[in-house]
C-alpha cells in the first residue's frame, strides 16, 4: 500500500473516534497481514474505487458496537438492531470519508460506495492475494480494528 | 539543588536494587523432582510428573526397543516401562527379577508410562529464572533432550525436557537410531526424519572437523542476530568473508556472541552508496552497464527500498540512460519508519552529489526531488513475502535484500522476480548476491551483480 494512503487513514480513524466517543483513544502498532482473518462480530466495509481499488473493513466485537452505538446515539442500546446497525456503518462512513477527503487534498482521486454491515459469529474474511494494513485502535468501548487494503491500479 | 536532590536519590535506589535481586533469586515457580543415573543427579518437571512407585516384575515384551523394559500393571493400567538408564546407555546395576526398581510415572499429553531411574531424591523448587541452557559439549545426553541446568543447594541438576524425549506420539513409537555407532533415542513423527538426519549429520561434523562447526555456527548466528541466512545467493561472499574474518580475529574467538559482532561480520556485505545517494562513479558504472531497451514504458521494481536513497537515484539514473521512456517505480519496503520518510525526503546541500542538481529543488529546509522525479515513484509499505502486486518490471533492483530472509523465502522471492519480469529484464542484486537461478545471465562488470533474463 502507498506510504502516502497510510496516514489520512490513522488519523482520520483517531479524529473520528475521538470526537464522536470522547475520552480515550489510543492507536495500537500498525502492521500488514495477508492471511484470512476471523471477523470478530461486526464488520463495516467501504469499498474505494477510482485511480485505486480496495476496501476498507471496521471490524469490531458485538459488546463493542453495542457501546460505541449506545455512545454516539446518547441512549442505551442493548440489542443489534436496525439502529446500532446504522450507527456503525454511519462511523465507518465517516472515518473513511474524511481519509478520502485527505487523500484528496494530496492528490489522490477516490469514490467510495455505500457501506456495508455483516454481523454474525465465526465470520472470517479470506482474500489472501491481498495484503491489508491493520489500524488497531483502542477506545473506551472496546477495540475497533481498521483493515485498509488499497492497491494501485496497474 | 542538584546535589540535595540526587543524594536521597541514590539512597532510595540502592535498597530497592537489592530487594529486586533478593526477589528474583527467592521467587520459586518451578519445581522438579530430582533423581540420580548412574551417579548424576537429573530433574523433571513436576508437572510432567503423576506419581512415583517402586515396583519390579515388568512383563517382558518381545521386539520392543531395548529400554522398554516391558509393560507394568498400574492399579488396572497397563502402562509401558521405559529404563532411561539405558536409553541413554549408562551403566546400570543389573537387578535380581524379584528386585523393586524406582520408579517415576510420567504424563506427557494423555500419555502415562513408567520411566526407571536409579534413586528418586526429592521434589526441589526453584526460579526458572536460574535456569541456564545446556551446553552442546553435554556428553550422555542429546542436548535436544535437556531443557536446562540448575544449581540448587550445592548440586548441579540436569532437567530433562519430557516432551521433547517422549512427546509428541506414543513411547511405543520411540526407536533407536543406530547410525555410525551413536544410538540415540529418537521420537518418530511426521517431521522427525528429515529434521533428525540434521541434527544426527550435525552431530557427527561436530566430532569430526571443528572448523567447520565454528562457520556453521557463524551461519546461524548471523540468521538470529540479522536474518542474514547463507545461501547460494551469498556463498561465495560468505566463504571469503569467513577465511578474512579469521585473520582479523586471530587468536581470538572466531563466533559472533553479540549484535555488534554480527554487525562487524556483515560490514564488508553491502553494496556501495547503502543508504546515501548513489555516487557518480557508481553510476557511470550503471549508465555503461545498463543494455538500451525497445518500449516506450519502464516498469522497475524496488522491493527493499529502505529509506528510498537507492530509488531517487534509480529514478535519475533512468531519467538520463533512458530520456524518453515513461518510467515507473515501484518502491517498497516491509519496515514503516524508513519508507514512511520516503516520500518526502529533504537532504542538505553538502550531502547531494553535483548531478542530483538538475532533478532538485531547493526549499525551505533543503533540497528536495522535483515533483517530476517523485511522479515516477510509488512507495509502498509492502512486505514481499505476501502478495506482490506490481506490473511485469523490466527491472528490478533488489540491492542486500534477499540475503536477510530465510532460505525459503529467499527461493520464493526469487522465484517471484522470475515470475514478474519481462523478457530481457534487468535484475540488480547487491553487489555480493549471486543470482543462483538459471535463466539469467550475469552482465561481467566489475562492482555490480547484473543479471538480464533470457539473454
Amino acid at each position: 500500500m502507498r506510504v502516502e494512503y497510510i496516514n489520512p487513514f490513522v488519523e482520520a480513524a483517531f479524529n473520528v473516534m475521538k470526537e464522536v466517543l470522547g475520552g480515550d483513544v489510543r492507536r495500537g502498532e500498525l502492521y500488514l497481514k495477508s492471511t484470512s482473518m476471523p471477523v470478530m462480530g461486526v464488520a463495516a466495509i467501504v469499498g474505494l474505487a477510482g485511480g485505486v481499488e480496495g476496501r476498507v473493513l471496521f471490524d469490531m466485537d458485538k459488546a463493542s458496537a453495542l457501546s460505541i452505538a449506545s455512545a454516539m446515539n446518547g441512549e442505551d442500546l442493548t440489542v443489534m438492531d436496525d439502529l446500532v446497525k446504522a450507527t456503525i456503518t454511519e462511523l465507518a462512513n465517516m472515518i473513511t470519508a474524511q481519509a478520502v477527503t485527505k487523500l484528496h487534498e494530496l492528490g489522490f482521486q477516490f469514490d467510495l460506495t455505500p457501506p456495508a454491515i455483516f454481523t454474525g459469529d465465526n465470520m472470517e474474511v479470506s482474500n489472501q492475494d491481498v495484503e491489508a494494513l491493520i489500524v488497531p485502535m483502542e477506545t473506551g468501548h472496546g477495540k475497533v480494528e481498521i483493515n485498509v487494503a488499497i492497491r494501485e491500479r496497474a | 539543588m542538584n546535589g540535595q536532590s540526587a543524594e536521597p536519590a541514590t539512597n532510595r535506589i540502592a535498597p530497592q536494587h537489592a530487594e529486586d535481586k533478593k526477589e528474583r533469586v527467592d521467587k520459586i515457580d518451578y519445581k522438579m523432582v530430582t533423581f540420580s543415573l548412574a551417579g548424576k543427579e537429573y530433574g523433571i518437571d513436576i508437572m510432567n510428573v503423576k506419581e512415583i512407585a517402586r515396583a519390579g516384575k515388568f512383563t517382558y515384551v518381545p521386539n520392543a526397543a531395548p529400554f522398554v523394559r516391558g509393560v507394568y500393571n498400574l492399579r488396572g493400567d497397563i502402562i509401558s516401562v521405559i529404563d532411561l538408564r539405558t536409553m541413554f546407555h549408562l551403566p546400570s546395576e543389573r537387578k535380581g527379577d524379584d528386585a523393586l526398581e524406582s520408579l517415576l510415572i510420567l504424563r506427557v499429553d494423555e500419555h502415562v508410562f513408567g520411566v526407571i531411574v536409579d534413586n528418586i531424591d526429592k521434589v526441589v523448587g526453584i526460579s526458572s529464572a536460574s535456569i541456564q541452557p545446556p551446553h552442546p559439549i553435554f556428553g550422555d545426553i542429546n542436548v535436544k533432550y535437556i531443557k536446562g541446568i540448575i544449581e540448587n543447594a550445592g548440586k548441579l541438576y540436569i532437567i530433562l525436557n519430557v516432551e521433547k524425549l517422549f512427546a509428541p506420539k506414543k513411547s511405543a513409537e520411540v526407536k533407536t537410531i543406530v547410525d555410525g555407532g551413536l544410538r540415540k533415542p529418537a521420537i518418530v513423527d511426521d517431521q522427525a526424519p528429515e529434521e533428525l538426519a540434521k541434527i544426527e549429520l550435525s552431530y557427527q561434523e561436530q566430532q569430526e572437523t571443528s572448523g567447520d562447526l565454528t562457520s556453521a555456527f557463524i551461519k546461524e548466528t548471523l540468521f538470529a542476530f540479522k536474518r542474514f541466512a547463507v545461501t547460494p545467493l551469498n556463498e561465495a561472499w560468505f566463504d571469503q568473508r569467513y577465511e578474512e574474518w579469521k585473520q582479523v580475529r586471530k587468536a581470538m574467538d572466531l563466533q559472533l556472541k553479540e549484535q555488534g559482532e554480527a554487525d562487524q561480520f556483515l560490514e564488508t556485505f553491502f553494496s556501495p552508496c547503502t543508504s546515501q545517494l548513489w555516487t557518480e562513479q557508481y553510476m557511470k558504472q550503471l549508465l555503461a552497464a545498463l543494455p538500451d531497451v525497445s518500449g516506450k514504458n519502464l516498469n522497475v521494481w524496488n522491493p527493499g527500498c529502505g529509506k528510498g536513497y537507492e530509488t531517487y537515484s534509480l529514478a535519475c539514473l533512468l531519467k538520463q540512460r533512458y530520456p524518453e521512456a515513461r518510467v515507473k517505480i515501484w518502491a517498497n519496503d516491509s519496515d514503516l519508519l524508513s519508507i514512511s520518510m520516503a516520500p518526502n525526503m529533504v537532504f542538505m546541500v553538502d550531502d547531494v552529489p553535483d548531478l542530483y542538481k538538475e532533478f532538485m529543488i531547493k526549499g525551505r529546509n533543503g533540497w528536495t526531488f522535483l515533483q517530476a522525479v517523485r511522479d515516477t515513484i510509488f512507495f509502498e509499505f509492502h512486505d514481499v513475502l505476501n502478495t506482490n502486486p506490481v506490473p511485469p518490471a523490466d527491472l528490478i533492483l533488489c540491492r542486500d535484500t534477499v540475503s536477510f530472509m530465510s532460505a525459503i523465502d529467499q527461493k520464493r522471492l526469487l522465484a517471484d522476480f522470475n515470475e514478474k519480469s519481462k523478457n530481457k529484464s534487468v535484475l540488480l542484486l547487491g553487489v555480493n548476491e549471486k543470482l543462483p537461478t538459471a535463466g539469467w545471465k550475469a552482465v561481467p562488470v566489475d562492482g555490480i551483480s547484473m543479471y538480464i533474463k533470457g539473454a
